[in-house]
């Protein structure tokens, strides 16, 4: 159900969201709130997506510790309580039109005018009606097949009634009782973030998913303090689809995973606007609890024997939902515990909150007087071009993952980093670097593996560093996929040192971009990087000179035995030799020899 | 003036129309009945067109861009539509000239056209001096053509809303098939029902406009689209022609209501006999569930209409309140638009929203809303049953009839009073109550269920009957003639026929 319902105040959003268009890539979650305008003040110095990764990956670090401590004594009532969770994504389609009008669909951030891109219809002007805009269908159906769903061949509309003034017709047209697709499975593992206690053992966890349905979007509302609300109809009426899932989800940590999944799998085949986390989604979670072993009375979506379920609406990122579950199921096993009730009413949560709270109870519950909607025709797909869809869906993120393991030799972990990454961008300029590099050294075999995996580790880490150091996004990266194959080229070939490699790499990517770029080749010629190997004999002298220098070290290493020591005295070769001279390997193997170990 | 000369010419010999001197003290009395909502600047276009030089009328509920449409409602008082509707753009396409906007009931909802913004329409005919009623919710539109201030005019008919006021007027009031006449432009009472229907002083004229509207349009989703169109038509063309042939009229014996008023079933059955003697042949046939299409109707119709009413907030066009309560913020407790909804709608448009509201609300869905949608569908087979067309909608096979339940003695089409009574006075139906005034519509609502043509033609009371009634009353009632989804020809040749019996 579409969840910025009736009653709920939209927060005050600053004109700042215009201005930041052109600052750097800012976390998920922020720049969502931002599209979206819930956000009171302006928006603090964006955090670069990849500190935010790094950061929240330590957060989670820190949580498990600290958790396991907390957790002793959740877990004694965690054995009692089992928990429940089904979960409602909406996600904002990627088509050029309206869902049931002519007017172009605005992606959110675009400098489009408000109010300029709206129809009759849109603005539900009296004697108006809807024209369904079959392409929006398309990317509707990319994910339904995706998320493994049956299509129905009949669908229909339901006007979803209630009044707010971002709904301008007082109603929304879904698909309440008649979606157009059924019956799907989303499945989930431990790379996924599904902790192992949930798994019991096993590989993944099949996901049920209950049912996908099309529907509208709403206005954009923006206060302008004290009392006066602007609403822009510019989004009124973009299609949207709905992902309900069975309430097969007993952890938040999974309820998180399912929503980054579904997530990973819209973005996949391209069914949702250009990267999700400018606003495409947002999640309604339905929690319960019961004693383990026991059956509730309570139903949902065909589940049986559930305890009573509360609804938490407008949840926005993944930490949201996964801490507005923690928060709710901690405060319905309090209320039983206590020997109270918990009744069936809709909740809500705030990013940093420890509670939910309290939205509208059961009393004040909204009857959304569902009727078929009865202008609009049943909606008919036909099976041919479901199946032509199913034959050209685009590799969902799990294929992907394999097939970059496979086909470069990366870990698991790099696979679905680089997969994750840059809406796939990274991974397609990887793909280049690997085609070139391949081709100018004309590797086979275990040498095509060992370059797929060295120009992994460049794309991933060493251009990744860069970013992180140098605060910038990915898509102002001015490095060629050409250039960084014919760094790595000499770099396997022994032209150059590694450590010459990283610097060249830098001086790439710090050239003004307008500037005329010499060749890589020339670069490495003109600053005279070209690895001229030392004699065996330059290579002795030079060791003997930091042994000479260094005697106390001497020492330690054949005295001690500390042989960790050597690769200091190593780096002291690298070091006092000239530039694009010495080679590690040789430089340690000297070295050894020298120290008779 | 060519309208009003033909009305006077006509009105000399036509024994349905009031008497010549009537005529002249309708256009004496016409501003008075309040018919006309706004009347457009008089143009010297010349216009082409087979409907050049001629003057219709548009129910004040179908956009013009020319002139305010309000649908006699104070929420839209005082708003003029950015786009004008399909039918509205057809007529002008066709050399028609829009001359005014006629007045009706709130949004089309009541059966006398006294619930409007404007102030109540008056009927032409009085009883004892008291104006009588002009039916509705078309009423401008009928008394507009009655008293000749144009030569046809356009009215929407969502349970009779066409056909009640042609009856009560004396004039032609035709609904045709669901899906035939853009509704683009129509303000939606309830837009499973609403049908955009032609009044006129004669079949011919009827035809003559219909012909020109009887096209799809993209834009109403509920327009029947060129192919089904066709299948209509060559499904008709394959059975008999029936000009000039003899009609099996079917006469629906549930019709035969104890609350008939012996005026009308005098009159019908005149009028039966005289077809019988004219060589057409009657068939008594059964249509079990009229007696629930009437309840059916004023479930599903509120229903619909509190959904589509629901875009009346006063924000982006139309009325708003100026209290402190129509707030963005409003009072605490107080929904959203109260103030602005509760000053903007008549009372029968608040009891209709309420209705429907209640009758969608989920534990009362299963018991009226769904109930009411199974009565419809058996409302339409009990007409499939009886007519000797199938119905082109359903598949080849007929496939809601089951095996054996079609009647032997089928029929083309069927015959009833419009409605039971003839017209109450204005004070009559001032103090009947709400459910009192539902009933007029129970002969209409039957065919508006099942989206089949339906046209009301005046036929001439008897002399026995006119005996009886005052020199300012009504001197015919409307007949109604239905016929099968499709064969809106049909029904017009129907019509025709019984009009011609009294020239």
């Amino acid at each position: 159900m579409l969840s910025r319902t009736a009653y709920s105040t939209p927060a005050i959003l600053s004109t700042a969201t215009a201005l930041l268009s052109r600052t750097p890539r800012p976390c998920i979650a922020a720049k969502w709130l931002r599209s979206r305008g819930f956000t009171s003040a302006p928006p603090a110095e964006p955090i670069p997506l990849r500190k935010h990764l790094k950061d929240e990956a330590k957060r989670r670090k820190a949580e498990e510790k600290s958790g396991k401590k907390k957790s002793s004594v959740v877990d004694t009532r965690l054995e009692k309580w089992e928990l429940t969770v089904g979960i409602e994504v909406h996600a904002e389609l990627n088509t050029s039109r309206k869902l049931f009008s002519s007017a172009a669909a605005t992606a959110e951030e675009s400098n489009v005018l408000p109010n300029s891109r709206v129809a009759l219809f849109d603005a539900a002007m009296p004697g108006s009606q809807p024209q369904f805009q079959p392409a929006t269908l398309i990317p509707a159906l990319r994910a339904a097949l995706a998320l493994g769903c049956t299509i129905q061949r009949t669908s229909r509309w339901d006007r979803k009634h209630y009044f707010h003034w971002d709904q301008p017709n007082g109603y929304q047209i879904t698909q309440f009782y008649e979606p157009f697709a059924k019956d799907g499975v989303l499945r989930v593992g431990a790379d996924d973030g599904v902790p192992a206690g949930d798994l019991n053992g096993a590989d993944s966890l099949n996901i049920g998913i209950k049912q996908v349905q099309m529907e509208q979007d709403t206005a954009k509302t923006t206060q302008v303090p004290p009392s006066t609300y602007h609403i822009d109809l510019n989004r009124a009426g973009h299609p949207l689809i709905e992902i309900i899932t069975l309430p097969h989800i007993h952890s938040p940590q999974t309820a998180a995973a399912v929503v980054r999944k579904i997530q990973g799998v819209l973005k996949s085949v391209d069914a949702c606007v250009t990267g999700m986390e400018l606003g495409g989604l947002r999640a309604d979670v339905n929690v319960s609890v019961r004693q383990r072993g026991t059956h509730g009375t309570s139903s949902y979506s065909g589940v049986t024997g559930l305890g009573q379920r509360t609804e938490i609406k407008n949840l926005s990122s993944f930490a949201a939902v996964e801490n507005a579950i923690v928060a709710e199921r901690d405060r319905q096993i309090a209320v039983l515990e206590a020997g109270g009730v918990i009744e069936g009413e809709t909740r809500g949560w705030t990013l940093g909150a420890t509670e939910t709270t309290l939205l509208r109870g059961k009393e004040g519950e909204v009857d959304y007087r569902y009727m078929p909607d009865a202008d609009l025709p049943p909606l008919i797909i036909g099976s041919d071009l479901v199946r032509h869809l199913e034959e050209t869906l685009p590799e969902l993120p799990d294929k992907t993952t394999e097939r970059v393991q496979a086909q470069y030799g990366l870990s698991k972990k790099d696979a679905m980093t680089i997969v994750s990454l840059d809406d796939g961008e990274r991974l397609e300029f990887l793909e280049e670097v690997v085609d070139l590099l391949r081709a100018r050294v004309g590797a086979q075999g275990d040498e095509a593996s060992q370059l797929g995996r060295l120009a992994g580790n460049w794309v991933i880490h060493e251009l990744g560093g860069l970013l992180t150091t140098t605060d910038m996004e990915w898509q102002n990266v001015a490095i060629t996929a050409a250039e960084l194959a014919d760094l790595l080229s000499h770099l396997h070939t022994k032209q150059i040192t590694s450590r010459t490699a990283k610097q060249l790499l830098r001086t790439i990517h710090e050239l003004p971009p307008t500037v005329e770029r010499p060749s890589v080749e020339q670069l490495i010629d003109e600053g005279g990087l070209r690895l001229r190997p030392l004699s065996e004999e330059g290579y002795v002298a030079l060791a003997e000179s930091v042994l000479s220098e260094s005697p106390q070290v001497v020492a330690a290493v054949k005295e001690k035995g500390q042989k960790g020591k050597v690769m200091w005295l190593v780096g002291q070769m690298m070091r006092l030799g000239e530039e694009g001279t010495v080679e590690p390997q040789k430089a340690k193997e000297v070295m050894q020899k020298l120290l008779g170990i | 003036m060519h309208s009003a000369r033909r009305c006077w010419h006509r009105a000399s010999r036509h024994p349905l129309q009031p008497a010549c001197k009537h005529v002249r003290a309708q256009h004496a009395q016409a501003g008075s009945l309040n018919a006309i909502t706004n009347t457009a600047a008089p143009s010297n276009a010349e216009e082409q067109g087979r409907l050049a030089g001629k003057n219709v009328a548009i129910k004040d509920n179908i956009t013009t861009s020319s002139l305010p449409t309000t649908a006699a409602s104070g929420i839209l008082s005082t708003h003029v539509s950015p786009f004008e509707a399909t039918v509205v753009r057809l007529l002008r396409q066709n050399g028609a000239t829009i001359t005014s906007t006629t007045n009706l009931d709130e949004f089309g909802m009541g059966s006398h056209s006294q619930h409007s913004v404007h102030g109540p329409v008056l009927s032409p005919f009085t009883r004892d001096g008291i104006p009588l009623s002009p039916g509705g919710s078309s009423g401008g539109s009928a008394v507009a053509v009655a008293s000749g201030q144009c030569w046809t005019a356009l009215g929407t008919d969502t349970g009779g809303s066409v056909r009640l006021p042609a009856a009560y007027v004396g004039v032609v009031g035709f609904k045709p098939s669901y899906g035939l006449l853009s509704r683009w432009g129509v303000i939606q009472y309830a837009n499973s029902l609403d049908t955009v229907g032609v009044l006129a002083r004669s079949v011919g004229d009827v035809r003559e406009v219909f012909e020109v509207l009887n096209q799809h349009d993209a834009r109403d989703p509920t327009s029947l689209p060129d192919s089904v169109r066709q299948r209509v038509t060559s499904s008709r063309s394959e059975r008999q022609d029936h000009k000039g042939k003899a009609l099996r009229i079917g006469i629906p014996l549930d019709y035969n209501i104890t609350s008939l008023a012996p005026s009308i079933r005098k009159t019908y059955t005149t009028l039966l006999t005289t077809l019988q003697s004219q060589g057409h042949t009657l068939h008594p046939i059964h249509l079990p569930t009229t007696r629930l299409a009437l309840s059916a109707y004023y479930v599903l119709a509120p229903a619909e209409a509190s959904s589509n009413l629901a875009k009346y907030d006063g924000i982006r066009y139309g009325q708003r309140s100026t209290t402190a309560t129509a707030d963005a913020s409003p009072a605490e407790k107080l929904p959203l638009y109260a103030a602005t909804r509760a000053e903007g709608f008549g009372e029968e448009v608040k009891r209709r929203i309420l209705l429907g509201a209640y009758t969608l609300m989920s534990e009362a869905r299963d018991n009226y809303f769904l109930q009411a949608q199974k009565v419809r569908r058996l409302v339409q087979r009990d007409f499939d049953r009886v007519f000797a067309a199938p119905n082109p909608l359903l598949d080849a096979g007929g496939h809601d009839i089951g095996e054996g339940e079609r009647e032997e003695d089928v029929v083309d089409v069927l015959l009833t009073p419009t409605a039971p009574t003839l017209p109450p006075t204005v004070e009559e139906v001032q103090r009947s109550s709400p459910v009192e005034s539902y009933m007029n519509d129970v002969f209409t609502v039957p065919a508006s269920l099942a989206g089949l043509p339906a046209a009301s033609v005046p036929v001439a009371l008897p002399e026995a009957v006119r005996e009886g009634l005052g020199e300012g009353d009504v001197r015919s009632v409307g007949m109604q003639v239905i016929g099968q989804f499709g064969d809106d020809e049909l029904v017009l040749r129907a019509a025709e026929v019984i009009e011609k019996l009294y020239h």
